[in-house]
């Protein structure tokens, strides 16, 4: 004891608990060594390889903690439900996005240890992000996870759209970090703690909740993470990056990263601040609102398979924010249900994007799918089941999702919220059918012979180069085996969690648990 | 699970394995080989049916009825959705008819089928329908039920259009949708309000709870009873929503001998009995179903003497012989109405195959007043057809005889006004021998046709232009229709082989159930009714005695009259036709029934549809709602998308906005 008060013990640290996140930042580094390797095998073919292997390592780590709830680091991060189940659907994302990538052109201008690198350090931010507990363990999640996804955005470096992206996702997430560490310090400066659990006894045990500078902290935070979400007005950014990234890194992003800071949402509003959810709770549901609104509507005129996903994606978000705004357990469970069904979704999208970029000279235009429904049945079938889901038609996970946001949202009384996610829903068909109307409806073009001489013209009135997305590689579809694959399997997973979603449920229903919510 | 549960999901699922494998696989399959693969999986699931029986009645009779839950769909407030099965008696005794008597028909249809264009196709379907009844006869909860209830709709949609390019059978198609989903209404409807009541979709737990929640007669219930009827009576061709059955036999006629004879129109009669817990709470309900079943019995069979398609006689024929089905379960006569359910799928299965077998040999053609003579160019076929015949007019001792009497003892039995029931119910007997026996004897007695001459010469004819037998429209066989080909059963061996199996139960299915001797249906159904009041009745000796005598010399007599008029003395067909000149007309056209529901229904409807859309649609609906709505989302459209310019500024501009607005709001509610 007398030891103790004069030199600065170091927290205890529970390495077990920290397995998942010890091995993704060390497969970082073993994948950055490796990429400097002479060898063009080891190169191209051992790092990938590595890549999956260290996520999948790191996803039977997750697992195998299944079930444990304690404080890591001194309290800094919490291992529980919440943590492994986003930690393994970030992994997944990881493994598909490697797969996206495997003959990507981003990977070799990168000289891909780099790339892979920076992909697996994000999802190691993304790890502490969700597993915070504390406002200043947040923001050094949020950072690891950011700055790698400034660089994977400008990974086609003579691209100058790639650049583009890159530069204004650096921009406008750095508006977006300093926004939330102003408000985290807000925060700080109202209950004197960064602590979660401090924050929410002292707001549970004083008038702090009405505090002002407690209140503009939080209206700071909700705008810092309403960036990272892409929720409206704040989404500005998401359809310029989504277009100009590389396409599997735009798929990553639209899946790792809104899980990630909706992960960290939850455990934010619903852990520290739930005793001020009277005040944000409404400012959310206005938010989600105007999120589904703008996302749906602004989808309806795109003709870029990539923008059209990026406004999707918002309104997606506009609609996990309806389980968030409840606060309550069932809220809590519909959101993590719905991350998960969104993340399969939308990944079975992008890889038939990714695949039709490299078969067609169109780039991600939409009438890059004109026809697949009789060249590619695989590939149409994909795209078609994840727009269906996306739409939420019965039989597919899509609709289970939305039936418990909606339900959340009722039973959390929020009814008015709900009736916006059924007509969001209504709208979104004009443009998930429309993508569906090209696969099944128009004639097929003819491959390889159809060479875009001018610029697709984009409906935002914005320059675009040539052959957005990688499709300078345009070939025929020799070696798309990994493309197939990954649209087949989460086509597949998306119907069968729509028939079958109770094993998904159970494992949500733990880590609805973990948060202690009614 | 248990080897109980595990028999009842094999039996389920086979024939969806084998719809994905033959659509899947289907065209890369050398010959006949989709037929194979579909009849096999088809034979596997009869295997696992026999098997679920076997196990059931291993076990003791208060555990013979077993609810498989697979999982939970949505377990949450106040709904219980969950994939489950109820096995018991009564879903192992459907299973076991539907499975079986698919397996003969899928056999018969490798070789009828052979050269139609939509050979795979065909068997695609055909396993997804056979899929969809075992699901709905084996549904654990309303929720199953629906669906199944659905899918069986779909897949009866999609084989009566199989020919699509036939115009007769898709707008035949249409019919039977829409007035099956008129029924799938009712049945939701119906089942909304018994569940508002008893507060879970689980059959078993329903019922229980109904016992306790409803007192007899409830005002609810009954409406929920008589809306659960609506949807039995479009599934079952019940008067007035019969009037999709006789078009349906625009479908390939093995399509006719299942679904529309054997299995899915006998799916109202599984629901009564199934609800019966709920209908003997509901007894006007009951009352209903009971006289619109002899309504239909009466009905159908007067048109069945006067309609000239062949096809479409032994339609209208299983509309009466269902009619006697509805009565008896909606009476209370629960094992007699599933006996005859049984019987009749045997006998009236193998009807249609003879039908189908001579329509090949007419190359196509479907009408009676062309048909003659066949006798000896067909031997097999006239077999079965007598065989089929002497089932379907209760003649004793083929099993229709048995069935049918049973369900007019029982009916009998109850008294009161349901005499007049029993009354009507010999009387449709009678007709039942004439329009039967008119069938068999126009078809195969007198001069044998040219074809009949062509095929004694040992010559199959086939038309030389293919045409709809409806129209007369030239069609081409290479989009899928009928091939040039025709096949019959004299010359097909598992045409052969099907026929004679239906054709031996038609005879010997009758010794699983004679009144005071043999009780194999009633002690087997036991579990299932045991909780009814109607199930156990001990029947006078004088009632049967007087009963199976009359009901054998009323089968007979009918027989006798049709033999009478059709081949000692046709000259009388054309008396009596004359004499009774608007009787026959009313009988022809099928008792304007068609002409009524177009008149009452389809014509207001269309005139509103027409109205609504000159003004109300113009105006309101395309100039304010469509108009108004899609230009505001057009305009928000474009808003947001002029707003999103690609330069940072205004994205910084907007922010700034958005957090202004955000700041405001918090410091406004502090």
């Amino acid at each position: 004891m007398i030891a103790t008060a004069e030199t600065i013990e170091a927290p205890h640290v529970d390495w077990a608990g920290l397995s998942p996140l010890i091995a993704v930042f060390l497969g970082a580094i073993v994948v950055l060594l490796l990429g400097l390797s002479r060898s063009r095998s080891a190169r191209e073919t051992a790092v990938p390889l590595l890549s999956i292997a260290t996520l999948a390592i790191a996803i039977g780590l997750s697992v195998g903690r299944w079930g444990e709830r304690t404080d890591l680091i001194a309290g800094a991060l919490r291992l529980d439900e919440l943590t492994l189940i986003l930690t393994i659907l970030f992994c997944v994302a990881g493994i598909a996005t490697v797969l996206l990538s495997w003959r990507h052109v981003a990977p070799r201008e990168l000289a891909h240890g780099e790339y892979y690198a920076l992909l697996l350090s994000s999802i190691a931010g993304m790890i502490v992000l969700v597993a915070a507990q504390n406002l200043v363990a947040v923001f050094v999640g949020l950072e690891l996870l950011s700055i790698p996804l400034y660089v994977l955005c400008a990974a086609e470096m003579r691209r100058a759209s790639s650049l583009e992206s890159g530069l204004k996702y650096l921009v406008i997430g750095s508006v977006g970090s300093a926004t939330v560490l102003y408000g985290l310090a807000f925060i700080y400066g109202a209950t004197g703690s960064t602590d979660f659990g401090r924050i929410a006894e002292v707001l549970a045990g004083g008038d702090v909740a009405s505090d002002v500078l407690l209140l503009t902290g939080v209206a700071l935070t909700i705008a810092g993470m309403a960036f990272k979400a892409s929720v409206a007005p704040f989404h500005q950014w998401t359809p310029d990056v989504y277009e100009g990234a590389p396409t599997p890194i735009t798929a990553f992003m639209a899946v790792a990263t809104k899980a990630a800071a909706f992960g960290v949402v939850l455990r934010l509003f619903d852990v520290a601040l739930i005793d001020a959810a009277l005040d944000w709770g409404p400012a959310l549901a206005v938010l989600a609102a105007i999120t589904i609104v703008v996302g749906n509507v602004g989808a309806l005129g795109q003709s870029s398979l990539k923008r059209l996903l990026a406004y999707s994606s918002v309104a997606q978000a506009g609609y996990m924010l309806a389980g968030v705004v409840v606060a309550t357990r069932l809220g809590l469970q519909a959101t993590i249900f719905y991350i998960a069904v969104y993340l399969v979704m939308n990944l079975a999208a992008f890889a038939v994007i990714v695949a039709r970029e490299r078969e067609t000279p169109l780039g991600d235009d939409i009438s890059s799918l004109n026809g697949i429904g009789a060249t590619r049945p695989a590939l149409a079938w994909s795209m078609t089941i994840s727009m269906l889901a996306l739409a939420g038609f019965p039989a597919t996970a899509g609709f289970i999702g939305k039936f418990y946001l909606i339900e959340a949202a009722v039973a959390g009384a929020y009814t008015w919220l709900a009736v916006f996610i059924v007509v969001g829903s209504m709208i979104s068909l004009a443009y998930y059918l429309k993508v569906i109307a090209a696969i099944w409806m128009q004639p097929a073009e003819d491959d390889g012979t159809v060479v875009a001489t001018e610029p697709v013209p984009l409906a935002d009135g914005g320059e675009t180069p040539l052959l957005a997305g990688g499709a300078e590689e345009a070939t025929s579809a020799r070696g798309q085996g990994e493309l197939v694959g990954v649209a087949v399997v989460f086509a597949a997973l998306t119907v069968i969690l729509g028939i079958v979603p109770s094993p998904l449920l159970d494992v949500v229903r733990d880590a609805g648990a973990a948060l202690g919510l009614l | 699970m248990t080897s109980l549960k595990l028999f009842a999901w094999l039996t389920l699922l086979l024939p969806l394995a084998g719809c994905i494998a033959v659509a899947l696989v289907g065209r890369r399959l050398p010959g006949r080989g989709a037929g194979y693969l579909a009849t096999g999986a088809l034979a596997g699931s009869f295997a696992a049916a026999i098997a679920t029986l076997v196990t059931l009645t291993g076990r003791e009779a208060d555990e013979q009825q077993v609810v498989a839950v697979a999982w939970d769909y949505a377990n949450t407030v106040g709904i219980d959705a969950q994939l489950s099965l109820l096995v018991d008696p009564l879903s192992v005794f459907m299973i076991l008819v539907v499975s079986g008597v698919s397996t003969l028909i899928h056999l018969y249809s490798i070789s009828y089928m052979a050269s139609d264009q939509g050979y795979v196709r065909f068997f695609a379907y055909l396993n997804f329908f056979v899929f969809s009844m075992l699901l709905l006869v084996l549904a654990g909860n309303f929720l199953v039920l629906i669906i199944g209830w659905a899918f069986v709709g779909a897949a009866s949609y999609l084989l009566i259009s199989f020919w699509y390019r036939r115009t007769t059978a898709t707008s035949a198609g249409i019919k039977a949708f829409v007035i099956n989903v008129l029924g799938d209404v009712g049945l939701v409807l119906g089942t909304f309000f018994i569940f508002k009541h008893v507060g879970t979709l689980d059959f078993l737990q329903s019922f229980e709870n109904a016992r306790e929640t409803f007192e007899p007669g409830d005002g609810d219930l009954t409406a929920g009873c008589i809306l659960l009827l609506v949807g039995a009576f479009a599934k079952s061709a019940q008067v007035p929503l019969h009037t999709w059955l006789p078009d349906a036999m625009e479908g390939p006629t093995p399509v006719s001998s299942l679904i529309h004879a054997a299995t899915m129109v006998t799916a109202g009669v599984y629901l009564i009995a199934r609800m019966h817990p709920l209908f003997e709470l509901a007894p006007t309900a009951a009352d209903v179903g009971a006289i619109v079943g002899c309504l239909t019995l009466l009905i159908a069979a007067t048109i069945a003497i006067a309609v000239t398609d062949l096809k479409r006689v032994i339609a209208y024929s299983t509309m009466s012989q269902i009619g006697y089905m509805v009565m008896a379960v909606s009476a209370g006569a629960y094992a007699a109405g599933l006996f005859h359910l049984m019987t009749h799928a045997f006998f009236k299965a193998l009807l249609f195959m003879a039908a189908g077998s001579v329509i090949a040999a007419m190359a196509g053609q479907q009408n009676l007043d062309k048909m003659g003579g066949f006798r000896k160019a067909m031997p097999f076929t006239f077999g079965c057809m007598v065989i089929g015949g002497l089932a379907l007019s209760g003649v004793p001792p083929f099993s229709g005889f048995f069935s049918k009497d049973e369900i007019l003892l029982l009916i009998g039995d109850r008294g009161g006004w349901y005499w007049i029931l029993y009354v009507a119910g010999y009387a449709g007997a009678f007709m039942t021998g004439i329009y039967t026996f008119r069938m068999i004897f126009r078809t195969f007695f007198g001069e044998p046709v040219p074809e009949a001459r062509e095929l004694e010469e040992g010559h199959l004819h086939h038309a030389e232009v293919h045409t709809n037998p409806a129209t007369g429209e030239v069609e081409d066989t290479e989009v899928g229709f009928p091939g040039a080909e025709h096949h019959i059963a004299e010359r097909e061996p598992t045409m052969k082989i099907a026929m004679g199996a239906l054709a031996l139960l038609a005879i010997v299915g009758g010794v699983l159930q004679i009144p005071k001797v043999v009780h194999v249906i009633d002690d087997f159904l036991d579990p299932t009714f045991a909780g009814s009041a109607l199930y156990h009745r001990e029947l006078g000796d004088g009632l049967i005695a007087f009963g199976l005598v009359l009901g054998a010399i009323v089968g007979v007599a009918g027989i006798a009259v049709a033999y009478l008029i059709w081949v000692k003395n046709p000259q009388i067909a054309v008396t009596v036709r004359e004499r009774l000149a608007p009787l026959h007309t009313l009988f022809v056209n099928k008792w304007y029934f068609d002409e009524l529901i177009d008149a009452l229904v389809v014509r207001p409807v269309r005139w509103f549809g027409a109205w609504s859309h000159q003004t109300f649609e113009r105006i309101f609906v395309n100039g304010l709602l469509v108009g108004g709505t899609s230009g505001v989302v057009r305009a928000g459209s474009s808003a947001v998308r002029a707003a999103q310019t690609g330069f940072l500024r205004y994205y910084a501009l907007l922010i700034v906005v958005g957090i202004v607005a955000l700041a405001f709001y918090f410091l406004m509610s502090a």
